[in-house]
């Protein structure tokens, strides 16, 4: 099973329900690595919400894996204007998630080259988001040639 | 059919049981204020013996040692001398109880590894619960042993710690709550099967529990030929399987446990202990004290006649009575009163003295493997039968036999130092044990080791 050739393709509307299983996975993953993503209550409906907007926005590309009818991998991607910087255009990855036992067979790596074959007319730069503490996100990236260039710091005031 | 069934089954008498022997346990610690000490074995006839046996005398094997290392195993007793390393994370059914109250179980080890295999074996147990720190210390003791027992170590750790000793340590390295049980859950198994007309390859096999244990067994069931999907592990979460919610986490965490998910339960069953057992031919319990973990009416839904390996101390996940009742065949716990003990001191002693025999250089799932025929092979000897798979403590001849097994399967994979014949090492292992045997005999015999009191 895991050998199979996934068919990578931009969401639909009707994949909604499918990808927000993936995406809570992977919001549950980030529960271990920090306090601060501890999943909401209302995660699901709220997750209902961002993922129909997202399939439907311009500024979102939401990409999925699939095997047979079922969906095995996701990545959504925004993209975003960079005012200050050149270059302008950045698709900046906020979530990319694959089913565990599709792990180690490429997929991710796929959904990232279609999302840049998607965004060639773009151009510009590919950046990603995920916790610090997720060393198997940074060695992921790191092996596909990403590199760190920003640093985001925390801070809990006690509001007294 | 009628079984006779031995043990206690009442709840009440058997805590009762339990707290007496406890009671006089300690008592009997405190008076002989351990079990193990160090005594020469080398004659004294007159102090001028010392200038032999230390300086300057000592000087000449010293020197010969520092051009060839290997020498010190046959220049010191290191090349008899294990030690059994805790840091106290996870003792018996106790939980964490931290080194100091692990002693007087490292103690009991290092006896039963001294009567059982003519094995010297020291306890050492560590302030500390790192397994980087765990790592680090096994490979600083390690010029002083001829072997490292990790005992009592909490999983995941214990995984960690004993896959980085086995590729990095220089002496073998054997966790006894992976392998032993492993290894002697193997030998019931074959000669489970064996009674059942089964093949190992074509039976379907529900573990439950993914502990320490568990996962060691897996490992060794798939080296004996089970196919991975026919394999069902199931934890306190239910059946492992690959879309299972806590999946991401388990990869970081126990990589083990998540192997197991992604590579087994090929059909994909889903659900907790009774669903993991439907149409199942054998059952290996290694969870939870019982009874109750494992209901009767789901052992009838087993394929018949099925195996039920309830190991669980103090109480089997299921009451061997009520397993048989319900259709199981053979039924093996980890308790002496009850037939088919499985129990692990049936197999560490006798590894660590084919182990250190042929002066390996580590304990590879094979040798095991050949520790599990051995001892199955000898039950075969005497007589299968629904209530004899395995032999008993009191076969001390199984011992020389494991040995000999696990000496020759190491000297055939190229670990050994030395080369000898499987006779050989069977009259080396003989020697070895009754020596140990005698000497407590001689000791209580000459009132050394005093008489109990009353």
């Amino acid at each position: 099973m895991s050998r199979q050739e996934p068919v990578l393709r931009k969401a639909k509307e009707s994949d909604a329900e499918q990808i927000l299983e993936l995406i809570l996975r992977l919001k549950r993953l980030n529960e271990e690595f920090d306090p601060l993503y501890k999943v909401a209550e209302d995660a699901k409906e709220e997750g209902m919400k961002y993922v129909l907007e997202a399939i439907r926005s311009n500024d979102c590309l939401v990409a999925v894996a699939e095997l047979g009818h079922k969906l095995v991998g996701v990545i959504k991607v925004d993209l975003r204007r960079r005012r200050f910087y050149e270059p302008k255009q950045d698709a900046h990855i906020v979530d990319l998630y694959v089913m565990p036992e599709f792990r180690l067979n490429g997929y991710g790596q796929k959904l990232i080259k279609f999302v840049i074959k998607e965004v060639r007319g773009r151009g510009g730069i590919v950046t990603v988001e995920f916790p610090s503490a997720n060393k198997i996100s940074t060695s992921f990236y790191e092996k596909l040639g990403f590199r760190p260039i920003l640093n985001t710091y925390v801070l809990q005031p006690t509001w007294d | 059919m009628l079984f006779k069934v031995g043990g206690v089954s009442d709840p009440k008498q058997e805590e009762a049981e339990t707290v007496k022997k406890s009671e006089i346990s300690a008592r009997l610690h405190r008076y002989y204020k351990g079990k193990i000490e160090v005594e020469p074995k080398c004659p004294v006839r007159s102090l001028d013996d010392f200038s032999i046996w230390y300086t300057p005398g000592v000087a000449g094997p010293s020197v010969e040692i520092s051009e060839n290392s290997d020498l010190s195993y046959e220049y010191t007793n290191r090349g008899n001398l294990i030690a059994i390393v805790s840091d106290g994370s996870r003792v018996l059914g106790l939980g964490k109880i931290g080194p100091q109250a692990a002693l007087p179980v490292m103690e009991g080890k290092a006896l039963l590894y001294k009567y059982l295999g003519g094995v010297d074996a020291y306890p050492i147990v560590l302030s500390t619960e790192s397994a980087e720190d765990l790592v680090k210390t096994v490979i600083f003791l390690s010029p002083s042993f001829g072997g490292i027992n990790l005992e009592d170590i909490e999983a995941p750790k214990c995984f960690t710690v004993l896959d980085r000793l086995r590729n990095q340590a220089p002496i073998p390295v054997w966790h006894d709550d992976q392998q032993g049980t492993a290894t002697v859950i193997m030998a019931a198994l074959k000669n489970a099967l064996k009674l059942t007309s089964r093949s190992l390859k074509n039976s379907k096999i529900a573990l439950i529990g993914a502990g320490a244990a568990s996962v060691a067994t897996a490992r060794l069931l798939f080296l004996s030929g089970l196919p991975k999907e026919s394999l069902i592990v199931c934890d306190s979460a239910g059946i492992l399987h690959p879309e299972r919610d806590d999946l991401d986490r388990l990869q970081l965490k126990n990589p083990w446990k998540y192997s197991l998910a992604i590579e087994t339960n090929g059909e994909r069953r889903k659900g907790g202990i009774r669903e993991a057992l439907v149409n199942t031919d054998v059952c290996i319990s290694a969870a939870a004290s019982g009874p109750g973990v494992i209901k009767p009416e789901w052992v009838a839904e087993m394929n018949r006649p099925s195996i039920i390996f309830a190991l669980a101390n103090p109480i089997p996940e299921i009451w061997p009575r009520e397993a048989k009742s319900s259709g199981a065949a053979i039924v093996a716990t980890g308790r002496s009163d009850f037939p088919n003990q499985v129990n692990n001191s049936l197999v560490f002693p006798a590894v660590f003295r084919g182990t250190l025999d042929v002066m390996a250089r580590s304990i590879t799932d094979e040798m095991c493997l050949a520790a599990a025929d051995a001892l199955a092979d000898y039950a075969q000897v005497k007589g299968l039968s629904e209530d004899h798979i395995l032999p008993t403590m009191d076969e001390w001849e199984v011992y020389t036999l494991e040995a000999a097994a696990v000496g020759s399967k190491a000297i055939a994979q190229g670990l050994a130092r030395v080369n000898k014949t499987e006779q050989e090492l069977r009259e080396g292992a003989y020697e070895k044990i009754l020596a140990a045997r005698k000497k407590v005999e001689l000791l209580m015999k000459e009132g050394l080791i005093a008489a109990t009191p009353r």
